[in-house]
């Protein structure tokens, strides 16, 4: 019932959308949104632990696809932070002038329903399809709402993010042989694929996950598209889709290319982290608002992958934690982009300055937003941060060092924003609007779930504690 | 029987109507003529009648086939109601002829005798030659037309020698006794046989237009009207894979001769998507995602199993659907762009029609291989049967080049939903076209979606 919610509520409001082109499209999508969230809120309520299946039909038998939707801790976790995400996600458009706002919501709304069906799915197949499925909407969206240059920037972020999806799938086809032709995870994850075909199998696999995350140096799409993206297009990219790529590795990559895993970790361990160095000092460095989001997301990702591949329940179960962290933080600051482009009409840091004269509320919003970013005690990211870390310990001292040095940078180039845009002289010089009752309702509540989320991590870590050692476990006996 | 001699009269009653000026009624009667031949293949199911003396055998792999290029050319007669309306002569040759060709292709889907693959082919390809150059007056339509009719008339003579050879090595033309033939070990080095198969694959090799016997189709899909192209690139190309899967289905091939189709392969998909990349003329580009497309379906050819039949007529069937809706959107825009034929005048396509734009699109990421489209389920067989049947790097390769076709339809795609820089005429869809343009849009995700729908 509830895998058949969560497809059904915002598919139907999608075609709903598409076919009834009502005028007024963002509060309909606004009440899908909320109510595939009190769907998940029940799941997440009811959950008792283990794998919970709700489908197993026939699809295309023979050929390994079988529609069977479920979830364990770490699918629940996903949904949950889709389910919240998507109406701030949604919220985000008040303010913003579109064409075709029916369209535009509607192709959000598909988005979440495919990235509802990535994270249910059961089959290897039924989460490849529904994995490429996501691209369709995104691709529309960068297409027709997209900034400048949008057309070849789009076509490279397609074709970049087919080319991993498209090893994927043969990865999947040559497991599905050995298997028998049985597509079903639980059949794929008792495979024992001989350790020489694993080192090279790793890539095939994990190369779409890589792109999809993106992890240096599969990184090139993102900092363009994200930049040229509209607003809730990065928004979406960003806060849940990366998180197909972290889900994917632990789904896919881990249980069922183990020793594939353990020959390359640390290679992945060391791109990741070099990446995320990387793009922290390039963050440092933008003078435009939206792309340091950019280049700051593509930096913690770097972190949440290295987080990943400890491969240890620190590690693992800190990089899922921080997966949430960095949704919420993602929508946040693009909310604040967003908000300043609202009223100055750029993004361009070198305009703003010293706006906390005119606008002393939203600063302080900016700023609690801004904490999380650099990962203080009581926030979330603290909590996902420090697991990881302790995670990446057991595995070396100096990668650790490595990773906690991207901390240190995040707070520079954030707070050094943070300094030109609020601090300073004014050099806008103009009557702007401070925090409006709509900046309230978007961002409070986020910052209430960073804050109680950093105090009180337990519901959510409990959620993924139990599958995390249950992989690991599995993996040892093997 | 009745439906190969119903669809032979529908032919000549077509020319008929033509010479008394039945101009207005000629598609219905087609169409409902091959209603008629539908329902009668369809009839006796499962039945496997030989037909004159065992030379043709309708069994359900030559039914099937038949009832999807049936289907195929109903879909293009409705498209031709609205492509000939405003064409004042030769309109029934042109009907009559594409039915001639389709009983020589359904012909070829049913041999069971060397001697009738060469008659069907004829019957087949000799009304294409004068189909592509239908219009007359046109330079490039002729030069389609002489430059198909050489090298068509080439490949029969490469095909008649080599089953000539296979005569000579097998005594026999018959499909059975030839397979028993070679199922004879010591029989697979026979030099005359090992020619004979070369020779005949290379003739049936030129009809599917894989690489190095494709040098004819840009020419000929770019130079012969859009209707025949659509006929060529649907029916024609489904008869003779029909065709090329039966003859070496039965056939024990030598290593030598799976080696050549393994290269006919790699080269085919390299060719065939690597060149795409470069067209700006979308009929041209058609053409080259044609020889794409063949590469992919030899790839299933590679590794056969029981379930190779089943996998060519899926890939066939839902490429058919998804080219001839693509074919009656070019035509709509050509005409709207006085005759160009860049894939620039698909540009503003959504704000223009949003639904036909929508269709367009689900048609082209079939071709494509998106998921939840009947092109990536297609697709998708096609890979497990090569890794299956232990052609890895093969498939690998070939995957490779899905993503390479990806980027070429993707760029049309993108065409249609970029707004138009200048002002020019606006798209007229006619209701007639529209049907086809729809159906074609919702049968590739129908069929995705439930592929069980389409099956031997």
């Amino acid at each position: 019932m509830i895998a058949a919610l969560l497809l059904l509520i915002p598919f139907i409001s999608a075609l709903a959308l598409v076919v009834l082109r009502p005028a007024q499209a963002r509060p309909i999508a606004l009440v899908s949104t909320l109510a595939s969230l009190a769907v998940v809120v029940f799941a997440w309520i009811s959950y008792a632990g283990g794998m919970v299946l709700h489908y197993d039909l026939d699809w295309m038998n023979a050929w390994g696809l079988r529609f069977v939707v479920g979830y364990d801790g770490v699918g629940l976790l996903m949904l949950i932070l889709t389910a919240v995400v998507f109406p701030f996600i949604i919220g985000a458009g008040y303010g913003q002038q579109h064409d075709r706002p029916a369209i535009f919501n509607a192709l959000l709304l598909f988005t979440q329903t495919f990235l509802f069906g990535v994270f249910l799915a059961q089959n290897a197949l039924l989460f490849y399809i529904f994995y490429e499925l996501t691209l369709i909407p995104v691709f529309f969206l960068l297409l027709y709402w997209g900034g400048e240059n949008r057309r070849n920037i789009t076509v490279r972020f397609f074709i970049y993010t087919l080319l991993g999806g498209l090893s994927l799938l043969f990865g999947l086809v040559y497991l599905l042989i050995q298997s028998g032709g049985n597509g079903d995870f639980t059949a794929l994850h008792s495979l024992n694929v001989p350790g020489g075909t694993q080192v090279w199998l790793f890539w095939i696999l994990f190369l779409a996950f890589a792109i999809k995350l993106p992890i240096f140096p599969f990184h090139s799409w993102q900092p363009e598209t994200y930049y040229m993206a509209p607003l809730q297009g990065t928004m979406v990219l960003g806060a849940v889709m990366l998180k197909m790529g972290l889900y994917g590795v632990y789904k896919i990559v881990f249980p069922i290319v183990p020793l594939g895993v353990e020959h390359w970790q640390s290679t992945v361990i060391l791109l990741a982290l070099i990446g995320a160095v990387y793009a922290g000092i390039i963050a440092f460095r933008q003078s435009d608002l939206k792309r340091l989001v950019a280049f700051s997301s593509l930096s913690h990702v770097g972190v949440l992958c290295a987080g990943l591949f400890a491969w240890n329940t620190y590690g693992i179960s800190g990089s899922l934690y921080q997966a949430f962290a960095h949704a919420i933080l993602v929508v946040g600051m693009l909310y604040l982009v967003g908000a300043m482009h609202e009223r100055l009409g750029s993004t361009d840091m070198n305009a703003m300055g010293g706006l906390k004269g005119a606008m002393p509320r939203l600063a302080a919003l900016f700023l609690l937003v801004l904490v999380n970013a650099v990962a203080l005690p009581l926030t979330q990211s603290f909590v996902g941060e420090w697991l990881m870390f302790a995670g990446l310990w057991q595995v070396d001292g100096w990668l650790t060092l490595l990773a906690v040095s991207t901390i240190v940078l995040g707070a520079i180039y954030m707070l050094y924003a943070y300094q030109r845009v609020m601090l300073g002289p004014d050099r806008a010089n103009q009557q702007l609007a401070d925090a409006t009752t709509r900046d309230h309702l978007y961002l409070v509540p986020l910052i209430a779930v960073t804050l109680i989320l950093g105090v009180h991590p337990g519901p959510i870590l409990e959620l993924v504690d139990a599958p995390v050692l249950q992989l690991l476990s599995s993996l040892s006996v093997n | 029987m009745s439906a190969l001699v119903l669809l032979s009269v529908l032919g000549v009653v077509l020319l008929y109507l033509g010479l008394f000026n039945g101009r207005g009624i000629l598609a219905p009667v087609g169409i409902l003529g091959l209603v008629a031949a539908f329902i009668l293949f369809a009839g006796d199911w499962h039945l496997e009648s030989p037909l004159f003396g065992g030379l043709v055998i309708f069994d359900t792999y030559a039914r099937s086939f038949s009832l999807v290029m049936i289907v195929v050319t109903v879909l293009l007669f409705l498209f031709g109601m609205d492509y000939y309306a405003k064409v004042r002569e030769n309109v029934a040759e042109h009907y009559a002829l594409m039915v001639f060709s389709l009983v020589g292709g359904v012909l070829i889907c049913s041999f069971t005798n060397l001697v009738v693959l060469f008659l069907g082919i004829e019957i087949l390809s000799i009304p294409l030659y004068i189909l592509a150059g239908g219009k007359r007056d046109s330079f490039r339509s002729g030069e389609a037309a002489f430059k198909y009719f050489l090298q068509g008339a080439f490949a029969s003579g490469f095909l008649l020698m080599g089953l000539a050879l296979i005569y000579g090595a097998t005594a026999s033309f018959d499909l059975p006794a030839i397979a028993a033939w070679s199922a004879v070990a010591t029989n697979g080095g026979n030099m005359l046989f090992l020619l004979g198969l070369f020779l005949t694959l290379a003739g049936l090799a030129f009809k599917v237009a894989a690489v190095p016997f494709h040098f004819w189709s840009p020419d000929v899909y770019e130079g012969a009207p859009t209707l025949i192209t659509a006929f060529m690139s649907t029916v024609v190309k489904t008869a003779a894979f029909a065709a090329f899967y039966r003859f070496i289905a039965n056939i024990q091939l030598p290593g030598a001769v799976e080696n050549m189709l393994v290269v006919m392969t790699l080269f085919t998909l390299f060719l065939g998507n690597i060149v795409a990349l470069r067209q700006t003329q979308f009929k041209r580009l058609m053409a080259y995602s044609s020889i794409a497309h063949t590469g992919f379906l030899l790839l299933a050819f590679l590794g056969t199993d029981q379930r190779t039949p089943d996998v060519l007529f899926y890939y066939l069937g839902t490429y058919a659907l998804a080219t001839v809706g693509l074919f009656v959107v070019l035509s709509l825009a050509k005409r709207a762009a006085l005759g160009d034929e860049n894939i620039r005048i698909f540009r503003g396509l959504f704000r223009n029609d949003p639904w036909i734009a929508i269709a367009a699109m689900l048609m082209l990421l079939s071709l494509a291989g998106i998921p939840l489209t009947a092109g990536f389920v297609a697709k998708y067989r096609v890979f497990v049967l090569g890794i299956g049947n232990g052609f890895l790097w093969t498939t690998l390769f070939a995957v490779v080049m899905a993503l390479v076709g990806i980027y070429y339809y993707i760029l049309v795609i993108r065409e249609a939903f970029t707004p138009k820089d200048q002002e020019s005429k606006e798209l007229v869809v006619a209701p007639i076209n529209w049907l086809v343009i729809s159906l074609c849009g919702a049968g590739v995700v129908a069929l995705g979606v439930w592929p069980a729908l389409l099956r031997l």
